[in-house]
C-alpha cells in the first residue's frame, strides 16, 4: 500500500514538472512570437465572454490568455509586478476600479479613433485611458401588486417616510451600491448624500444581505415593496433555467429613476490598456474588436447588458423595457468619489 | 541588594548563552531555516505594520470594529459548541460501536469539507429562500411554507459548522483509533460503564487532538469571506477587504489582519495553556484494533442518527440541492472540459498536500531533535499562516518572489539571457503559497500523533547509535501514520476549494474548479456553480475514500 502512494505521488510530482517544463516551452514560444498574444486581466467571469474572446483568436491570429479574479485584486496584482507586469489588457465592471487604476498609474493612454468616435463621451476616460464595453442601469423594482409605477420618481424619494420598512437593498460592500452612492455625492453633494444614505438606512426592510436576485426574491415574498437592482440581473432571472426564478422575475415591475432629472444611474463594465503592456498593438485591436457589432450583440443576447454602440439593438427583454434617459455624469467621478461614499455608508450605518 | 540582583540578571543570561550554544544543534538551523521560509510572507505582513495605519483607522474603530469583534466572537463561541458536539459524538461512535453503514458513514462524515463553505450557504439559502427546494415541496404538499430565514449570524454559524466539524472529527478519531483500545481494556477491567468511561477517561486524554481540530475549524471559521458577505454578517475578514479594496488602504487591512493573527495566537496559547497538565504517551498503538461493540434495539437506531444527523446536514441535504440545479443547468454549463479540470485540480492538489505535508514532518520533528525547548515554539509561528485570508497571504507572497525574480531576471540578463518572470505566475509560486497557507492543516494533526508517541522508543533506538532519520522512517513513522494520513487528506480538500490565493497566484491557462465555480458564483449565478463545485465533491471522495481504507487498516 505504501508503494502505491508513493506511486502516485511520484506520478504526479512528474507531471506537475512536466507541466513546469511545458510551460516555460510555451513561455519561449510566446518571447518569440511574441505580437501572437493578448494577456487579458478581467473581472468578467462570463461565459460568452469566452466565446468572443474565441472569435477575436481565429480572426487574428492573436491568442488570448486570460487571468480572472476581481478587479482588486487584479489592480493590486498589476501594481506588485510593476514593468514586468504581463497583463495587456484590464477589465472591470465597473467605471470607478477602472479609474482607481487610471490613477495608480496602471493605464496608458492609446490612440484608436475607432474608440473615441464609436464610444460615447461619458462612457470613455477624457484622456483616452479606458473605454466602456458595456452598460448597466441601477433601478428600482417593485411589486406590483402593492405599488405603481406613478408612487416613484427619484432615487432621493426614496427616503420619504411612506417607504418606511418597504426598501430592499444589498450590502455596502457591493460596488454598484457604492458607484450609485458616488454618482449621489457627484450630484448633490456631500452632506445631501449623508442624509440620503440615513434616510435609506430608516426604510430598509432588512439588515443588507444576499445579492441583487436576492432582493427581487424577498418583493416577490412580501418582506418589502421596492428593491434596488442592477439591470442585467432582471435579464437574467427573466432567462434563468429555474422555473421559479422566471415567475419570480415576472411579477415585478421596473422603474428608472430620476427621468425628470439627470437620468437613470448607469455603470458601464469597460476596459484599458496596461502602462507596460507587452503587446500594446494587440491589446488595441483587442478593446477594438469588443466594441465591434458581433462582440456587442453577444453581450447583450447572451448576458443581457446594453451594447456601448448605437448601432447594436438590445436583446428583446431588456428592448421591453424601453429607451430612458441615462446620467452622463463623467464617469471618473465615480472613482474619485468612491472612497467618499464607502465612509458615509459607514456613519450611515448601511452594512 | 540591587546590585546583587542584576549580577544575577547577568549571570543567568550568560549562563543562557552557553546553554543556546552549547544546546544547539544542526536540527535548531534547519527548524530556523523552514520557519523563516515558510513564515517569510507573514513576516513581510508583519513589516508593514510598522507603517501605520491608514487614514481611516479611526474611521473603522469608530464604527466598524464593535461589529467586527462582536460577531466574531459569536462565531468563534457558536461554532465551537457545535462543531465539537457533532465532530466528537460521531467520531466515538464510529470507532466505538459497529452499526449499519458505519464503514461508509466513517468516510462521509469526512465530505462535509469537501464542499467550498460558501457554496454551502448558497445551498442552504436555495433550499429555504422564496421559490426554494423548501417552498416548492410544501407546495406540493398543499402545506402553507413557512420561510426560515437562515440569511443571518446564527445561520451563518450553523452553515460553518456543519461544513467544518470534520477537522475537529478526523483529528478525534485518529485519537480514538490509536490510542482508545487500551483504555477501554483497562477500564473495562475496573468495571467501569460506558458513560463513564467516555467523559472521565477517553474524553480528557482526547482533548490535545480534539483540541487541534477546533483550531483549525476556528481559524477557517475567522478566515471565512464569501458565505460571511454572503449571508450579510461582517466580521474582521470583510472588514479586511472592505478597508484593502473599497477604501484602498492596503495599510488599514493588514492592521486588521494583525489583530486577527493576535486572536488565533491567543487561541494558540490557550490551546497549549489547556494541555499543559495532559502527558500522555503510549508505546503501544496500531497493534490491537478496538472492538467495536454492537448496540441493541433503541440504542443501536439513537447511535445511528447521532451520527447521520451531521452528514444530513453537512452533505446529504447541500448535495441534493447543488444535483437539482446541476440538472436545471446541465444542459448550459456541462463541458467535458470539466473532466480535464477534474485531473488538473487533484494533480495539483495531491501534490501541494504531499509538499505540505513533508514541510510539517519537517519541522515538527527537526524542532523535537534540536535540544533547544524554544525552537518548538518557533515551529508554531510558521502554522500562522492559516489564519490570514488567502488573498492577503497572496500579497506576502508576492513581494520576496517578485523580489528574487527581478533579482534573477538581472543575473541572467549578465549572461545574456532575457527571461520573464520565473517564480510569479508559474506552479513553484502557487505551490509555495499552499505550503505557507495550509502548514496548520498538516502539523496540527501530525504534531498531536507525534505527541503520543512516547520518547523511550525513539530515545533507545538513538542509544543503540541509530541515527534520527533512521529512527524517524523505522519506528516513530509507523507511529503516527494515521496523524500523517489525516493531513494528507485535509490538505488535499483545502486545497481542491482554495480560491483566493488560486486566483491571484496561478499561472495562465491553469484552472482548477473552485476557479470555475467561483466564476459563476460571483456573478450571481449560483445555479450554474453547481456543476463544478459537484466535480469538486467527486473529485475529492476518490482520495477520501481511499486514504480512509489506509487509515483503518491494520
Amino acid at each position: 500500500m505504501k508503494n502505491l502512494i508513493l506511486a502516485v505521488a511520484a506520478f504526479f510530482i512528474l507531471s506537475a514538472c512536466k507541466n513546469e517544463s511545458e510551460k516555460k516551452d510555451n513561455a519561449a514560444v510566446d518571447e518569440m512570437a511574441k505580437d501572437q498574444v493578448v494577456n487579458v486581466y478581467t473581472h468578467r467571469h462570463y461565459e460568452p465572454d469566452q466565446n468572443i474572446f474565441k472569435m477575436f483568436e481565429e480572426k487574428t491570429g492573436i491568442k488570448v490568455k486570460v487571468i480572472n479574479a476581481s478587479a482588486d485584486e487584479l489592480i493590486q496584482k498589476m501594481q506588485m509586478e510593476g514593468k514586468q507586469s504581463p497583463a495587456d489588457v484590464l477589465i472591470t465592471v465597473d467605471a470607478g476600479r477602472l479609474s482607481r487604476a487610471k490613477d495608480q498609474g496602471l493605464l496608458q493612454s492609446i490612440d484608436s479613433e475607432l474608440l473615441e468616435k464609436s464610444i460615447p463621451a461619458h462612457l470613455q476616460d477624457v484622456d483616452n485611458q479606458w473605454f466602456g464595453l458595456t452598460k448597466r442601469a441601477r433601478i428600482i423594482a417593485y411589486a406590483k401588486d402593492r405599488v405603481t409605477p406613478e408612487e416613484l420618481s427619484t432615487y432621493e424619494d426614496l427616503v420619504d417616510k411612506k417607504w418606511r420598512g418597504k426598501i430592499l437593498v444589498r450590502s455596502s460592500s457591493n460596488i454598484y451600491n457604492q458607484s450609485l452612492m458616488a454618482s449621489i455625492i457627484a450630484n448633490d453633494g456631500e452632506e445631501a448624500a449623508k442624509n440620503w444614505a440615513e434616510g435609506i438606512v430608516a426604510n430598509m426592510a432588512r439588515s443588507p444581505k444576499g445579492s441583487d436576485r436576492d432582493q427581487v426574491k424577498a418583493v416577490v415574498a412580501g418582506e418589502g415593496d421596492l428593491a434596488i437592482v442592477n439591470s442585467y440581473y432582471i435579464g437574467k432571472m427573466l432567462n434563468s433555467p429555474d422555473a421559479e426564478e422566471v415567475k419570480t422575475a415576472q411579477q415585478i415591475g421596473l422603474f428608472f429613476p430620476n427621468q425628470e432629472g439627470r437620468g437613470t444611474h448607469i455603470n458601464v463594465s469597460g476596459a484599458g490598456v496596461a502602462k507596460y503592456a507587452p503587446n500594446k498593438e494587440n491589446a488595441i485591436r483587442f478593446i477594438e474588436f469588443l466594441i465591434s457589432e458581433e462582440a456587442q450583440q453577444i453581450f447583450t443576447d447572451a448576458n443581457y447588458e446594453y451594447p456601448i454602440i448605437d448601432s447594436v439593438e438590445p436583446v428583446k427583454d431588456i428592448k421591453d423595457w424601453g429607451a430612458f434617459k441615462e446620467d452622463t455624469l463623467e464617469l471618473n467621478k465615480l472613482g474619485a468619489n468612491n472612497k467618499k461614499a464607502v465612509l458615509i455608508f459607514d456613519e450611515a450605518g448601511w452594512k | 541588594m540591587r546590585q546583587g540582583g542584576n549580577k544575577n540578571k547577568a549571570f543567568s543570561l550568560k549562563t543562557r548563552l552557553t546553554r543556546l550554544k552549547r544546546d544547539s544543534n544542526r536540527w535548531s538551523v534547519f527548524t530556523l531555516a523552514i520557519v523563516l521560509f515558510l513564515a517569510l510572507p507573514i513576516v513581510f505582513i508583519g513589516v508593514e505594520l510598522f507603517s501605520g495605519p491608514g487614514e481611516t483607522w479611526g474611521h473603522i474603530v469608530e464604527y466598524l470594529l464593535p461589529d467586527y469583534i462582536w460577531n466574531s466572537l459569536y462565531l468563534v463561541f457558536f461554532c465551537s459548541i457545535l462543531v465539537l458536539v457533532l465532530g466528537v459524538s460521531s467520531a466515538w461512535f464510529v470507532s466505538r460501536f459497529d452499526f449499519l453503514f458505519r464503514k461508509q458513514m466513517e468516510w462521509l462524515l469526512i465530505l462535509p469539507l469537501a464542499i467550498p463553505s460558501y457554496i454551502v450557504g448558497y445551498a442552504y439559502a436555495g433550499i429555504f429562500d422564496y421559490g426554494g427546494s423548501m417552498d416548492l415541496i410544501f407546495r406540493q404538499l398543499n402545506l402553507d411554507f413557512v420561510r426560515i430565514d437562515i440569511m443571518n449570524r446564527a445561520g451563518l454559524a450553523f452553515v460553518l459548522s456543519i461544513s467544518l466539524f470534520p477537522y475537529v472529527y478526523v483529528s478525534a478519531r485518529a485519537f480514538f483509533l490509536n490510542q482508545a483500545n487500551n483504555l477501554l481494556e483497562a477500564s473495562k477491567m475496573l468495571g467501569v460503564g460506558e458513560a463513564k468511561t467516555f467523559f472521565k477517561l477517553m474524553l480528557p486524554l482526547a482533548r490535545p487532538a480534539i483540541v487541534a481540530g477546533l483550531v483549525l475549524v476556528l481559524m477557517e471559521v475567522l478566515n471565512d469571506y464569501g458565505a460571511a458577505k454572503y449571508y450579510g454578517v461582517n466580521t474582521f475578514t470583510t472588514g479586511i477587504f472592505r478597508s484593502w479594496f473599497s477604501l484602498e488602504e492596503p495599510q488599514t487591512a493588514v492592521y486588521l489582519s494583525a489583530l486577527l493573527i493576535l486572536i488565533i495566537f491567543a487561541l494558540i496559547l490557550f490551546e497549549k495553556w489547556q494541555v499543559r497538565k495532559v502527558k500522555f504517551t503510549s508505546a503501544k498503538s496500531n497493534s490491537t484494533q478496538i472492538q467495536r461493540k454492537e448496540p441493541k434495539g433503541a440504542i443501536k437506531w439513537g447511535i445511528f442518527s447521532v451520527v447521520l444527523l451531521p452528514i444530513l446536514l453537512g452533505f446529504i441535504l447541500p448535495v441534493a440541492q447543488l444535483i437539482y440545479w446541476a440538472i436545471l443547468t446541465a444542459s448550459t454549463v456541462f463541458d467535458f472540459r470539466f473532466i480535464v479540470l477534474s485531473f488538473q485540480s487533484f494533480g495539483i492538489a495531491i501534490t501541494s498536500a504531499i509538499i505540505t505535508v513533508f514541510f510539517a514532518l519537517l519541522l515538527i520533528y527537526f524542532s523535537k531533535w534540536s535540544a533547544l525547548r524554544f525552537i518548538k515554539n518557533v515551529a508554531r509561528v510558521g502554522v500562522l499562516g492559516y489564519a490570514i485570508p488567502g488573498a492577503v497571504i497572496a500579497i506576502g507572497i508576492m513581494i520576496p518572489t517578485l523580489a528574487l525574480d527581478k533579482w534573477l531576471i538581472k543575473m541572467l540578463g549578465n549572461f545574456g539571457i532575457d527571461s520573464g518572470l520565473i517564480i510569479n505566475g508559474t506552479l513553484i509560486a502557487l505551490f509555495y503559497a499552499y505550503a505557507v497557507r495550509f502548514l496548520a492543516v498538516a502539523y496540527n494533526p501530525i504534531d498531536s500523533t507525534a505527541l503520543k508517541v512516547d520518547n523511550s522508543i525513539p530515545d533507545s533506538s538513538k542509544v543503540l547509535g541509530v541515527g534520527n532519520l533512521k529512527t524517524f522512517f523505522k519506528i516513530e513513522f509507523p507511529l503516527i501514520k494515521t496523524g500523517v494520513f489525516s493531513a494528507v487528506i485535509l490538505v488535499f480538500i483545502d486545497v481542491m476549494k482554495e480560491l483566493p490565493l488560486t486566483l491571484i497566484l496561478k499561472p495562465y491557462h491553469v484552472d482548477t474548479l473552485a476557479v470555475k465555480a467561483f466564476e459563476y458564483a460571483s456573478d450571481e449565478m449560483v445555479m450554474e456553480a453547481s456543476i463544478p463545485s459537484l466535480f469538486i465533491i467527486f473529485t475529492a471522495m476518490i482520495p477520501v475514500i481511499f486514504l480512509n481504507k489506509l487509515l483503518i487498516k491494520r
